[in-house]
Parts: structure tokens; sequence; C-alpha cells
């Protein structure tokens, strides 16, 4: 079965610290890692190719960095990874994202199975799989939490709903998301390791895609993020002592 | 009666155990908040001639919390962190004892510090401290909700230790508060024995003069006793003096630079002499800060717990012919440095008989949580054996070794291991940080002759671990339950000179009673 994951880079961490002068983000802890649901896609992926055999292609849209992340998957199991980069990309929102994905997914030859996170840890969208499925009209099923029979040519799968959960009988090739904890993802070996820097990773840029520069990056992107700030902290806790109870919460009342 | 001073009946049965699973009693508890609330403790026990057991997170291994009647003084609620300076080029951030380990490590790394009450000094430090390259706290016991009190107090170490060195090494400053209420304030580099000969200046004027231990410390990891060596800086025989010789109650923590590259691997073997093998080729390597151990008998209570659905459900599948997991985490200046060390490492398995393939690599935050989770399911698991097989004998307690040995005898003392849980015939579990040779060698009794015949074999390895130039206690401390290996140790001749050093700090014995040594002559 030919499988392919589609992978995002994203902070490790939500948490942000702001510089106390310049009111700035300060990002330099924020390590970059595969989005966590991802992760569990790949593992999906892998494990599926593990009983049918077949090949697991790692794909992911960034900047050129994110290359170690793609070997990073190769190194927990994919066989190949396919790097997307050009400053074109750039700004691009989920449509454009998902249009350019499409497009690489054409370019290789399309897919048994097409596998993406149910969401990102950054920008919690859920929108790429489904869109992704549309440009390639495929069906889709979201936020599956377990595949309950997959052969060449139809997977069985548990997926989470508002009411509940539903099973669900889809015939390949499709699109499906997946829930983090629909299994739990190996760590690398060094043996993997060792693979993943000797595998060969294909870098394709716009040009080489064939893409619609109308479609992709900023241009291609109707939803446009202004700007971006971190919550600001609301709440307070004033501590005082049982006795000075009464006249302390008169003076918050009144500061109120 | 001041209102500081609970009564028995007030007292929580949390109070009177720690987690080595041993109680005791006491007729009077303060939760002191201040260094005030310590003082009136101490003169409370004073005037009505009570000993006294310190306590901060009650999760020593060694009973040295657990109170042996008078008044507890638990220090947990003096909690805050007090300042922070910058010295030669590193940062020392001022601590009260009651400060737990966990809430240290996020306050550091979150850079989210109180600052309220702080010196203007200290708040300029702080403003450097927030945009300045990440800091962290090396030593890092298995236990997060230890208290810094407590860790000072037994020097305590962790699985970094390997490289870094225990909590001892950390520490660069500490005040004390004395039996009788006067104030020691000492910091690093600053008052040093002559000889053997000890005199420890109080801020009142006076002194606590003392003759320190003639023993030799064997060169291990070590946490067995009082600190002695000629010409030492006496703030390390405050450190670990395991609550006997005053009240900590304010600590200068070291902090160092985090490293850019953080990686863990985990190394499996189908066979224990292989995996020992491994660690004898791995032990040089710098970049390698903590070497620790799971044998097959961790890993097959692990597996139960497991697959009993227990919250251990998500960890990694050990197979079945795995016998020995050797865990090792990589500090690098970056990426390309730790990807070099993790291949050499992974060189040193194959030559060891084990596999490349057979490894778990850890390069994010997330999976080096997920390899520290296995590493504390590890103990956690093993502990819950415990508790129920204490449900049938309550007399139980958890039994585990803490002893080191030299390099050159890390098969010798295994071979010595084996032999005596072969002949026990009981289940063990044996885990620890193998890097230092120092193996936590636990055993699962079902009875309390079962528990007699174990503490027997301890005793013996006691006096071959010492034969070998080890140490009977490594990192938990001597507290209650580990004074009679001490003795074995040391022998009774240092044991009486640690006495006499108790003596010139606290004459009227008030502190940690039967913590380390009894207070007459004879084990107890």
């Amino acid at each position: 079965m030919k499988i392919i994951v589609c992978v995002k880079q994203v902070p490790s961490s939500n948490e942000v610290r702001l510089d106390p002068v310049r009111k700035t983000i300060i990002r330099d802890s924020s390590e970059a890692v595969i989005n966590p649901f991802d992760v569990t896609a790949a593992e999906a992926a892998v494990q599926i190719r593990e009983k049918l055999g077949g090949t697991v292609t790692a794909l992911s849209m960034g900047i050129p960095a994110s290359e170690r992340l793609l070997r990073d998957e190769i190194a927990r199991g994919a066989d190949n990874a396919v790097l997307l980069t050009d400053r074109a990309f750039a700004g691009a929102d989920t449509l454009a994202t998902s249009y350019t994905l499409s497009k690489a997914i054409e370019d290789l030859g399309g897919a048994d199975l097409i596998l993406c996170g149910k969401m990102a840890t950054d920008g919690d969208t859920a929108q790429i799989g489904p869109e992704l499925a549309s440009w390639l009209n495929l069906p889709c099923v979201t936020d599956v939490s377990a595949l309950l029979e997959v052969t060449e040519k139809q997977i069985i799968c548990r997926r989470n709903t508002d009411a509940g959960a539903e099973t669900v009988n889809v015939s390949l090739p499709a699109v499906l998301t997946i829930v983090k904890n629909l299994t739990t993802p190996r760590l690398p070996s060094i043996e993997g390791i060792r693979r993943s820097l000797k595998a060969d990773l294909k870098i394709l840029d716009a040009k080489g895609l064939g893409a619609d520069p109308a479609r992709i990056g900023l241009d291609g992107s109707p939803t446009q993020v202004i700007r971006t700030f971190p919550q600001q902290e609301k709440g307070e806790a004033v501590p005082f002592e049982k006795s000075e109870a009464a006249s302390e919460v008169k003076k918050l009342w009144e500061e109120l | 009666m001041n209102d500081l001073i609970l009564t028995a009946d007030r007292i929580g049965a949390e109070y009177l155990r720690d987690e080595s699973r041993s109680t005791g009693t006491a007729q009077f508890a303060v939760f002191a908040k201040s260094c005030e609330d310590v003082r009136t403790a101490l003169r409370f026990a004073e005037e009505n001639d009570l000993p006294v057991t310190i306590q901060g997170g009650r999760t020593g291994l060694a009973g040295a919390a657990v109170p042996d009647g008078g008044l507890i003084l638990t220090l947990s609620g003096m909690d805050r962190l007090t300042g922070m300076a910058y010295e030669n080029g590193k940062y020392i951030l001022f601590a009260e004892p009651g400060v737990v380990l966990l809430e240290l490590r996020k306050q550091i790394s979150t850079r989210k510090i109180d600052t309220s009450g702080w010196s203007e000094e200290s708040r300029q430090v702080f403003s450097r401290f927030f945009t300045d390259k990440e800091q962290f706290f090396p030593t890092d016991p298995t236990e997060t909700s230890a208290t810094l009190g407590g860790m000072t107090a037994c020097n305590a170490s962790g699985a970094r230790s390997f490289r870094y060195g225990a909590m001892r090494g950390h520490v660069g400053g500490l005040k004390m508060i004395l039996a009788d209420g006067r104030t020691v304030k000492i910091r690093r580099g600053e008052c040093f024995a002559k000889g053997l000969s000890a005199c420890l200046p109080c801020e009142d004027g006076s002194s606590v003069e003392f003759k320190l231990p003639s023993y030799k410390m064997p060169d291990v990891k070590n946490a067995s006793g009082y600190y002695s060596a000629p010409d030492m800086d006496l703030i390390d025989l405050l450190i670990g003096s395991d609550g006997t010789l005053g009240v900590i109650t304010e600590l200068q923590l070291i902090l160092e630079p985090l490293p850019e590259a953080i990686w863990g691997a985990s190394f499996l073997f189908e066979k224990e002499k292989n995996a020992l093998t491994f660690v004898n080729l791995v032990r040089s390597e710098k970049s390698v800060v903590s070497l620790e151990y799971f044998d097959a008998g961790a890993l097959e209570i692990l597996r139960e717990q497991k697959a009993a659905g227990s919250a251990f459900a998500s960890l990694p599948e050990v197979p079945e012919c795995i016998q020995s997991i050797v865990y090792a985490e990589l500090h690098c200046t970056d990426e390309e440095t730790a990807l070099e060390r993790l291949l050499l490492l992974g060189g040193l398995a194959e030559k060891a008989g084990g596999s490349e393939k057979d490894t778990w690599v850890a390069r994010n935050t997330g999976d080096l949580d997920g390899l520290m989770f296995f590493r504390h399911a590890v103990p956690e698991s093993t502990n819950m054996k415990i508790d129920a097989l204490r449900k049938k004998e309550p007399s139980l307690t958890k039994m585990g070794s803490d002893m080191s040995v030299p390099d050159d005898k890390l098969f010798e003392v295994m071979d010595l291991y084996r032999n005596g849980i072969e002949k026990l015939g009981l289940r063990s579990a044996i885990w620890g940080h193998i890097g230092n040779n120092h193996l936590h060698v636990n055993l699962l009794p079902s009875s309390a002759e079962d528990a007699a015949r174990v503490k027997e074999m301890f005793l013996s390895w006691a006096a071959k671990v010492t034969q070998m130039g080890g140490a009977v206690s490594a990192e938990h401390g001597v507290g209650k339950l580990k004074a009679s290996f001490l003795e074995i140790m040391y022998g009774p001749e240092h044991i009486e000179e640690m006495r006499a050093v108790k003596r010139a700090f606290d004459p009227a014995w008030r502190l940690g009673n039967g913590n380390l040594f009894s207070k007459e002559g004879g084990v107890k």
C-alpha cells in the first residue's frame, strides 16, 4: 500500500514568555518538533505498512530547516520524505497549504491512503485533511481514533464525534485525520537514525510542483493573520490573613 | 500553648511516616513558615525536653524524617525563592528549604518567579536571568516532590549526578539554625577546617568547635555519614548531615546553563552481562551525564503493571527477550555533536553484544519526557507491588539497597547481588545509577520472616561492599533505617567520632534522634 503522511513543524511548547521591557515574545526556548498529531498519524502509517507492505512517504511544506524533522520521521519508520519549500509558499493559510500539498501528492502519483494529524498544535484549525481530500476529490474521515480493519481496498475505523463515536467503512484511496491517542508512537532507533541520514530526501519548489502561483502562499490565502499576541492574564490572587479578611475584601470591593 | 504548636491529635498520619514506609510517633508538630517559627519550635522543645525531627517532603527512603517521639518540625511551608545573585558567571538562587524540586524546576524553566519582597539587587539579577540563556538545577532525584532542604540534608543525587555530582556541589551557601537557636551562615569557600580541627562561627559571635572524624571516605558516590576530610570546606559537613546538626532555613543554589542539546537513549540488551560491558565501555564518554539501569525483574514488574491497564499502559513494549535496559542521557553543546556522540554509543552497544536496532532515542522534549516516564515508572510499579504486599502484611517496609562500589567492581557486586537474591528465592527488581556502580536492589518479601532474611542479607552486603571500597548508602542518606550499615562501614571508633561532632552542635541531642547513629554507643 502506498501511504503518504502529511506532517508539519510546530513549536514544542505553547508556553510563551514576554520580554518585560520590549513586550515582545521571546522565542529562544521553543524548539521545533513535528506536530504530535502527525507523529501519531505517521506511526499508524508505519504499522499499516508493517502489516500490508508498501511504502510510507512523509510530506511537509515548510522552511528548509524542516528537513531535519522529515529525516526524524524516516528514523521513526517512514521510507522516504518530500519537503516543499519555497519563499512563494510563505504566508499560506490552510487553503493554500492544502492546495500545495495536493499538488505534491499528484506529483508523487497519488496514494492509496493519505493520513494527516487531526490538527496542528500551533494553529488548531483541523482543516488541512478535509481540504486536501477536497482538492484530490477523495473521501475523508476525520477524528479517527481507531483503525479496526485495514485492507488494500478499504478501512473500517472508529471516529470521534460530538455525540460520541461512530464506525465508518471507507473505500480507498481516502484521506484520514488521526487523533493523538490512536496509538503510541515509537521512538527512533539508532539504526533508524543512521538510515535517515543516508536517505534521499526530495525537495520541491513551487515551479517544480507546477503549482498555480495565484493559489499558493499569501496570494492564494483568503484568510490572513493580522496580529498575534499572548492572552493577558486577568486574574490575581491576593492572600491575606483570616483576621484581616473582612477589611481586605471590603478594600478590594471598593477598588473594583 | 503557642498556636504554632499542634498537639498529637491534630497531626495527620502522613507526618508520622516517609517514603521508606516506616512509621513513628510524635507528641507535637510545628509547621514553620519562618525562621522565627523554627526558633519558637526549638525553644518549646528545649523547655519540654523533646526530641525534634525535621521534615521536608518526606520523600526520603531511609526514615530520616520519621519522628522518634517528641516534636515534628515541618519546613514545607517555608517554600519561597527569596532572591538571586550572579557570581563568577553563575546564577545563584536563594531558596527556603520547603521549596519542592518540581516547583523549582518549573520556576527556573518558565522564569515565572514571584519576586515580591526581593531586594533591588536581586531584582536586577532576575532581569538579566529572564532574558539570558536558559538555566537549570542539575540535581535530579527521581522523586520530584522532594524539598530542597531534604535534598541538602541527605546530599541527594539522581541520574545526572553521574556527571554533575550530588547536591553538595550545587549548594553555594546555607543558613542553619542550631538546636540552641544560634544561627550559622556559611558560604562555600569561606570557612575551612585546619587539618581535622574545625571552628564554625555563629552569627552572634560565638562558635562551634569540634574535631572532624578521621576516617577516609570511599572514593565512590557516597551519602554515608558526615562528610569529613582534612582542610575541608565546612559547608560540606552541614550538607548531608541528615537533620542531626541543625535546621537548614536558607539555601543558595548554583544554577548551570542548560545545554543546547539534551538527548536520551535507551539501550536494550538480551543479556545482563552485555549491558554491564556496555556500561564499562561508555562511562568515560564525557557527553553522557547519566547512565541508568533496569534489570529483568524490574522490566517484568513493569510489563505486569502495563498489562493491568494502569497509568503505565502507554509505556513502550519491551520485548520478552530483553533482560536489561541501560538509559544514557547526553548533554552536548549542539545537535551535530550530540548526533556524533549518539552514533558512537550505538557502536559501543554493538561491541558489547547489543544492537543499534534495539534502542530508543529521544531527541526532543516530548520524547525525553516519554523516556523519563519509563524511568520513573520502574520504581513506581515496584512500590505498587510493595503496597499490595503490605495490605496482607502491614509490618513490611520497602526493602531496597543503596550501595555503591568502585568502577572495577561492577561485575563483582552484581554477582554478589544475584547470588544473594537466588539464595533467598524472593522476587526482586534492580534499577539505579549504574554509571556510578550504584544500584538499588529491591526485594519483595511477603512475610516478616522474609523481611528479616533480607535485612540480614543487606547487612552482609554492607560488609562486602565496604571491603570492595564502596559505600553503604550512596544517595538516600543513612537516616534511621541504615544506621546499622554505617556502623559496619566505619566501625565503632569512627561512629564515636561522629557522635562527638553531633554533641558539639547539639549537646542536648535534640535533633534527628536515631538518624545516623544512636545517642549512646551501640547500634540502634
